[in-house]
């Protein structure tokens, strides 16, 4: 594999690491973050989506808003790409793990609304990637995004609300240990190979 | 009118859409670099707000139920496309101060959260009141912490420098940990003023049952507190 | 609960001796070889650096525990190993303000919040080096030898330069306060042999890290080499002090070893092809975030079985799927087709002023560079070779693309020069657009930036006029250095943004390469 399709991935997996850096799709990952598995699920769920849709979002872009010059419908249109895509995911979940499905409850919908779905279809556009960077820098995204949501997740499975103070209960030192996660993921930052 | 000043109250303090209610931190964090981002993205959410409230509202006897969704985010995004390119065209500095966060106003959740949660069930009048408020309450914890981030991280407020010129400034505060802390800081902040307060009322009114916001050990609130080191799922 | 008379308390009633401030004051003693070789190397500074580290961070964690109503835990001799050990990690030559807001963000942000000791998921001190690594990159970078700014060993290994390895053993070397490898050895062999620290550990980061190096450095298995590389950049006192943090790494032995080859790669992935010298912090607390699930070993669970159970409950699932679609689709389209015409009706209207703006502001950075010019003149020869489209530059200049060259003509209609717009793709953080100013002589007029958007106090400072100045009269392709430019084509790179600094050199150079090559040519 060519280094700088290496490096598309390792960018956007870990030196702008999607939440930890871009701050795309922090809602899901403030709220999943509490149970392991339903981040582990959340995760997987997230790669489909994202890698799929930054692969129709390209093409879309690609053939048919660009030579017809409505550069400006990509919002709405990649907005119902990935409605629709999550519609499917929802419906498959259904169908063949409905105990996944329960687990993952109201985030599933709420990808639709993820930031980063829609942050990394428009980062693509803004780059200027061909099909094969789209569908590389989608995928590496949402890796990305697994990785943090496992890591917070890991670290708050051995947090005790006793143990802190009473302000800080709840989001702050949630938002706390992200920002050390921030720091320590800032470590990959200048990586180049 | 009193119910229109209270959706004001509501959207500014009770139910903050970034500081309580949670939502809409994705462009918080990542614009609140410096105060006038914090003014020129929480004025622009405001607008698509109030304008989305609006008519959704007059809209939600027509759309039917089960794509409500996806009509609302239709909705929103064309709305924001319309904000991003006035925006483009007449304060180009703004735009290039708010980037890629623009057409992020779509998914940002307030917008959507209040579609569903008030605008469809409310009318039109108070939907616009709601959208205000909320948005004032975006626009002021925006502001809030862009001016802390700006002031720490480059000793200035508004670009004017307030540090004194001995000052180095600490660059993580407009970088991403920076944000989080922040935030995290406000919020922390919020609560103890909220925890403080409601230790008052204790004191002066009694309990009265609303465990959600107290922060004193008691029997009520955690009957099986008693447990020690019960595990944490 | 001991009440002086009898001793009131529960099981276990034989203590051993090992107890925290016990360890501690074994860890604490520990350090002393390094620390007093430290102070004896850099003098009385360094000793300032020491105390007044550790005693912000026993402050602090006194004052947060009065604040939050807690028992008092200073005396457990965490908050001094914390303190101590930030600042032998600190260069000796930092104001002391350095010290004291790295020490209380260590203990008041990494540790007290989540609860104390035993309750942290990072290392304080390393979370507070990071900390300040990133708040004041350029302070930190600054190791000065009677003042003037010198690279440690580490910087200079890294550009190819010798090292001197007697010195970085003993500590004697331009590095941090705890550098003396031999005094770090001493302490850290001696908490082994009393199985304070596990072995798994921190000979599995220093076996990770020297396997890395040696197949990926470019030297083999060379001894001197390998023993240069890890002499620096804190890879010991990592190994044996911070690593090996009880609270934040696993419990397992198997984990434990996992951990350690984790933090010893990434250790030389950051140091072989990462930019910043001093990685080795990070290493280590990536590692933590990874012990929590280390720790956990997930464990997947058979999932329940439930098949077609909610089948049936849905009313719209008992229609034909034919019969499903119109109404909701129907309504959606005619919704999306109302907001297509409104938005083409908006973006009709307000095309011409957006166009017109990206003009004026492209035509305001040409006339930065071009004083004289009145207008911009396309050149034929330049045509193919430039644009959106068109790939990469040349093969010596990175990811450099040369969008735009136009001709600069005066209001008489004379040529004064040319102006080009030229992109790199390597910048830290994204794109760097430079507008390049040439003269008739093919000399650098200036340079303006059009897109920017690189790390503000290190790779933002290319946008400074001493950084940008340099580029003046230059006529040939440029060499990035350190330290001073003195040959006409050399340019001096920012210290601590040389990613920045190289990718705007590029960008220059190519767009002169391009001018000597191509336009010169064709005129």
């Amino acid at each position: 594999m060519n280094n700088s399709l290496i490096m598309i991935i390792v960018a956007s997996a870990l030196i702008n690491n999607v939440v930890l850096n871009q701050f795309l799709g922090i809602c899901s990952f403030l709220g999943v973050s509490k149970q392991m598995k339903a981040s582990a699920s959340l995760g997987v769920a997230v790669i489909f989506v994202i890698t799929i849709a930054s692969a129709v979002a390209s093409l879309m872009y690609d053939f048919v808003l660009k030579p017809l010059g409505m550069d400006f419908m990509k919002t709405i249109i990649f907005i119902l790409v990935i409605a629709a895509l999550v519609q499917i995911v929802e419906m498959f979940l259904k169908k063949k793990s409905p105990a996944v499905y329960e687990a993952l409850g109201i985030y599933l919908p709420l990808i639709t609304t993820n930031c980063a779905v829609l942050g990394v279809a428009l980062t693509n556009v803004q780059n200027g990637y061909n099909f094969i960077e789209c569908v590389l820098s989608g995928f590496g995204t949402a890796v990305g995004y697994t990785i943090a949501i496992v890591l917070l997740a890991g670290i708050r499975s051995r947090m005790n609300e006793k143990d802190i103070p009473a302000p800080l209960r709840g989001a702050p030192i949630v938002m706390i240990a992200a920002a050390l996660m921030s720091i320590a993921f800032m470590g990959f930052g200048g990586l180049s190979f | 009118m009193k119910k229109c000043l209270e959706r004001l109250y509501n959207g500014l303090l009770k139910e903050n859409p970034v500081l309580v209610l949670m939502l809409g931190m994705c462009p918080a964090l990542a614009v609140s670099t410096r105060a006038l981002n914090g003014i020129g993205m929480g004025l622009s959410t405001l607008a698509v707000l109030v304008l989305s409230n609006l008519v959704i509202s007059c809209l939600r006897k027509v759309i039917p139920d089960q794509v409500r969704l996806p009509a609302y985010i239709v909705i929103v995004a064309s709305l924001v496309t319309v904000t991003e390119l006035l925006i483009k065209a007449y304060l180009p500095s703004l735009y290039d101060a708010l980037g890629l966060y623009i057409p992020l106003i779509v998914v940002n959740c307030i917008i959507l959260g209040r579609a569903e949660a008030y605008a469809n069930k409310h009318t039109p009048l108070l939907s616009v009141m709601d959208g205000i408020g909320m948005g004032l309450g975006f626009t002021v914890a925006l502001t809030l912490a862009g001016a802390l981030r700006e002031l720490l991280g480059n000793g200035t407020i508004f670009g004017a420098q307030v540090m004194p010129a001995s000052y180095e400034p600490m660059t993580i505060f407009i970088q991403p940990p920076g944000a989080f802390m922040i935030f995290a800081l406000i919020i922390a902040i919020m609560n103890a003023i909220g925890i403080k307060t409601r230790q008052r009322q204790l004191v002066e009114n009694g309990c009265d049952g609303n465990c959600a916001l107290c922060a004193t050990a008691c029997e009520k609130k955690n009957p099986a507190e008693k447990k020690e080191g019960g595990a944490e799922k | 609960m001991n009440t002086g008379m009898m001793n009131l308390s529960s099981a276990p009633h034989v203590r051993d001796k090992w107890t925290t401030p016990y360890i501690m004051r074994i860890v604490f003693l520990s350090l002393m070889p390094a620390t007093i070789v430290g102070c004896v190397v850099y003098g009385l500074h360094a000793a300032a650096i020491i105390a007044v580290s550790i005693a912000a961070a026993v402050l602090s964690e006194a004052l947060f525990n009065i604040i939050a109503h807690k028992p008092s835990t200073i005396w457990d001799g965490s908050a001094v190993v914390t303190g101590l050990l930030l600042a032998l990690s600190l260069s000796p030559s930092l104001p002391l303000y350095i010290p004291i807001i790295g020490s209380v963000f260590a203990i008041v942000v990494a540790k007290c919040c989540f609860g104390g000791l035993g309750k942290n998921f990072i290392n304080p001190a390393l979370a507070g080096r990071c900390f300040l690594l990133i708040s004041f990159g350029r302070i930190m970078n600054t190791f000065a030898v009677d003042g003037v700014s010198t690279a440690t060993p580490t910087a200079n290994l890294a550009a190819g330069k010798a090292v001197n390895l007697t010195s970085m053993f003993l500590g004697t070397s331009n590095a941090v306060i705890g550098s003396s490898i031999l005094a770090l050895l001493v302490g850290g062999l001696v908490l082994w042999s009393m199985d304070i620290i596990h072995g798994q550990i921190c000979f599995s980061v220093l076996g990770g890290f020297t396997l890395f190096v040696a197949l990926f450095g470019g030297q083999g298995f060379d001894p001197a080499y390998l023993a240069a590389q890890l002499c620096g950049g804190g890879v010991v006192m990592g190994a044996f002090f911070m690593a090996t943090d009880y609270v934040t790494s696993p419990v397992s032995r198997l984990g434990q070893f996992i951990y350690g080859s984790v933090i010893g790669v990434l250790g030389g992935l950051f140091r072989l092809y990462g930019s910043a010298a001093d990685s080795f912090s990070y290493s280590v607390i990536i590692g933590n975030l990874l012990t929590p699930l280390i720790d956990t070993y997930i464990v997947e669970k058979p999932f329940a079985y439930r098949k077609n159970a909610l089948r049936g409950l849905n009313p719209d699932s008992r229609k034909p799927w034919w019969k499903r679609i119109p109404k909701p689709v129907i309504s959606l389209t005619v919704i999306t087709a109302v907001a297509g015409v409104a938005l083409s009706g908006v973006y009709s209207m307000t095309k011409d002023t957006i166009d017109a703006q990206e003009e004026a502001a492209k035509l305001d950075s040409y006339k930065v560079v071009a004083a004289r010019a009145d207008t911009f003149r396309a050149i034929e020869a330049a045509a193919e070779m430039t644009g959106a489209d068109s790939g990469t530059y040349g093969t010596t200049f990175g990811r450099v693309r040369i969008n735009e060259v136009y001709e600069a003509v005066d209001e008489q209609g004379n040529p004064v020069g040319t102006v080009m717009s030229i992109t790199s793709s390597d910048g830290f953080d994204g794109d760097v657009t430079v507008a390049l100013g040439l003269d008739e002589n093919g000399k650098v007029v200036g340079i303006a930036f059009t897109e920017l958007h690189e790390t503000p106090g290190m790779g933002m400072r290319a946008d400074e006029s001493s950084f940008k100045e340099q580029f003046n009269g230059k006529e040939t392709v440029l060499k990035l250095v350190k330290g001073e430019a003195d040959d006409p084509d050399e340019i001096a790179a920012i210290t601590g943004a040389s990613i920045t600094s190289t990718a705007v050199t590029n960008a220059v150079s190519a767009g002169i390469h391009f001018y000597q090559n191509v336009i010169k040519g064709a005129k």
